[in-house]
């Protein structure tokens, strides 16, 4: 499904700043059906393999294939439903405009766009509010809505850039429901996050990220029986201290 | 191509549904209409040639609200996307990013026929009353062709500012620099015309200007003439529209221009990262 090979990506220099490299020899792969969790510290370069596999920024160097096709094709979104960090919509937009954009965009009958807003609205609790401008909306109520616009073509893949981010102790578990709710459907799954204990629910295999190197990929029980710790998390953090003291 | 329509449709009627929503957009037209019915009294100021000034008045009024919403709504729009981020949540449907500045581009335009539409109409209506309200010797006549000609061009001048806009948005990050920028190239295209003038004068004086007529010649195929399109002396006078082909001709390289512009935001958008 993903295969993402010895991708190396730099930013530009600014003014004020020097070029930084923030992918250096990454690859990873996805198969049908598997859940692959990114994990690292800020900066760590999991936001850029989202951007890179969203074809919003490009590689220096390596591939990138989505079911056999570049990132760079329009076509290959009909099958991917994404999720950014922070919800952004045009600020007098309803939640319902923007899931007409979605579904016209990807060829849904108009028919079909109302059955698939309503469905996804009443799941995630925001049918009440389905006329009120999103600038209006909570940061939960916003990401909510980011969902039912990810999830409306019923897509094969989603990837989904810190799913909980914003969100109280209620919404979290209620994405995190939902996410397992698609992951037992079949669905495969990429998403990055910061709370290792819901990657460690959810993921069959982590990727662990590191100032843009990739130290580990595998099962995330494999990831703590390296490290000879009994958690993830543990770990996460001893391979991180590991690698910051050879440094 | 019907999908690609359909795609450059949505996000069209996202832009003009976001912009007819915006309480800040309300306003402009809001004022836009005030000033226009403005100019029942500002008539009454004007001692002779009442038809004239009035149109004058109308036409530049309009003018101006153009250029308010190009400047302050269409850079935000346009700009602002990336810095907010809202371009990642249009892109990130099936949609290509030639496809994304065509239907911005739409959307944008649509906003702006329609705020000419009102303004036209009203516009007209003022004109009526004014002709109706004063001596036959103070608005002797109103010509139609000329009117809705310098709406038009009117129009296709603040398409062009859109494009450029456009183009200069893909260039450059952050919507201060594009304002800039674009208000850069648009006093060049007023002030060009100016130069070339003084220019010409002191060469027919044979005065030390060679050289320099050639390099405002070729600025002139980069900064256009506006002027070409400015027919509003002609709506209360009897100065005869000019010739069809040569009015052909400017319209026509006018959307020539919007759509090289057009072309080079989208060439320009396909190839940076939306960083």
């Amino acid at each position: 499904m993903i295969i993402f090979n010895n991708i190396r990506k730099t930013y530009p220099p600014e003014i004020t700043s020097s070029p930084q490299v923030a992918l250096n020899d990454v690859s990873f792969s996805l198969t049908n059906g598997q859940t692959l969790g990114l994990i690292g510290a800020n900066g760590a370069g999991k936001s850029t393999c989202i951007k890179l596999l969203m074809d919003f920024i490009r590689p220096d160097s390596g591939t990138i294939s989505l079911q056999g096709r570049s990132p760079k094709s329009p076509e290959i979104r009909k099958h991917i439903g994404y999720l950014p960090e922070l919800a952004n919509f045009p600020a007098n937009l309803t939640a319902l405009d923007m899931l007409r954009f979605a579904g016209a965009t990807c060829g849904m009958q108009t028919a079909a766009i109302r059955t698939a807003s309503e469905k996804w609205l009443r799941r995630l609790g925001l049918w009440e509010d389905r006329k009120r401008p999103l600038r209006n909306y909570s940061k939960g109520m916003q990401q909510r809505a980011n969902f039912a616009i990810a999830l409306l073509n019923d897509p094969e893949l989603l990837i989904l850039d810190e799913p909980m981010s914003g969100l109280d102790p209620i919404g979290r578990a209620d994405i995190l429901a939902l996410i397992a709710d698609l992951k037992a459907q079949g669905r495969t799954i990429l998403f990055c996050s910061h709370i290792l204990e819901d990657v460690d629910r959810l993921v069959d295999r982590v990727v662990v990220l590191h100032k843009g190197q990739k130290l580990f990929e595998g099962p995330p029980r494999s990831l703590a029986e390296q490290q000879h710790c009994p958690t993830l998390v543990e770990g996460y953090l001893d391979l991180v201290q590991q690698v910051t003291k050879n440094d | 191509m019907t999908d690609t329509l359909c795609r450059i449709t949505a996000l069209a009627r996202l832009v003009l549904l976001d912009g007819l929503r915006r309480h800040a957009l309300m306003g402009l037209i809001a004022l836009s209409v005030a000033t226009q019915t403005g100019t029942l009294l500002f008539f009454d100021f004007i001692p002779r040639d009442i038809g004239r000034a009035s149109s004058d008045f109308i036409l530049s009024m309009a003018w101006l609200s153009g250029f308010i919403f190009l400047f302050f709504h269409g850079v935000q729009v346009i700009a602002l996307d990336e810095e907010r981020k809202v371009i990642y949540s249009l892109l990130a449907r099936p949609i290509s990013r030639g496809e994304y500045v065509v239907g911005i581009f739409a959307g944008l335009a649509s906003l702006l026929l329609l705020l000419n539409l009102i303004l036209c109409g009203l516009g007209y209506g003022s004109l009526m009353l004014i002709k109706q309200m004063v001596k036959p010797v103070y608005f002797s006549q109103f010509h139609l062709d000329p009117y809705l000609l310098s709406w038009f061009g009117l129009f296709s001048m603040e398409l062009m500012l859109l494009a450029v806009i456009l183009l200069f948005s893909g260039l450059v990050r952050g919507s201060f620099p594009v304002l800039l920028i674009s208000l850069s190239f648009y006093a060049i295209c007023s002030g060009l015309p100016v130069v070339r003038e003084a220019v010409a004068q002191q060469t027919a004086q044979n005065k030390e200007v060679s050289g320099l007529s050639p390099i405002l010649q070729w600025m002139t195929a980069v900064f256009p003439d506006f002027d070409r399109l400015d027919f509003k002396n002609m709506i209360a006078s009897a100065t005869p529209i000019p010739d069809a082909t040569l009015t052909l001709i400017n319209f026509g390289l006018t959307l020539s221009y919007v759509a090289i512009f057009l072309w080079l935001a989208c060439i320009v958008y396909q190839r940076r990262d939306l960083q």
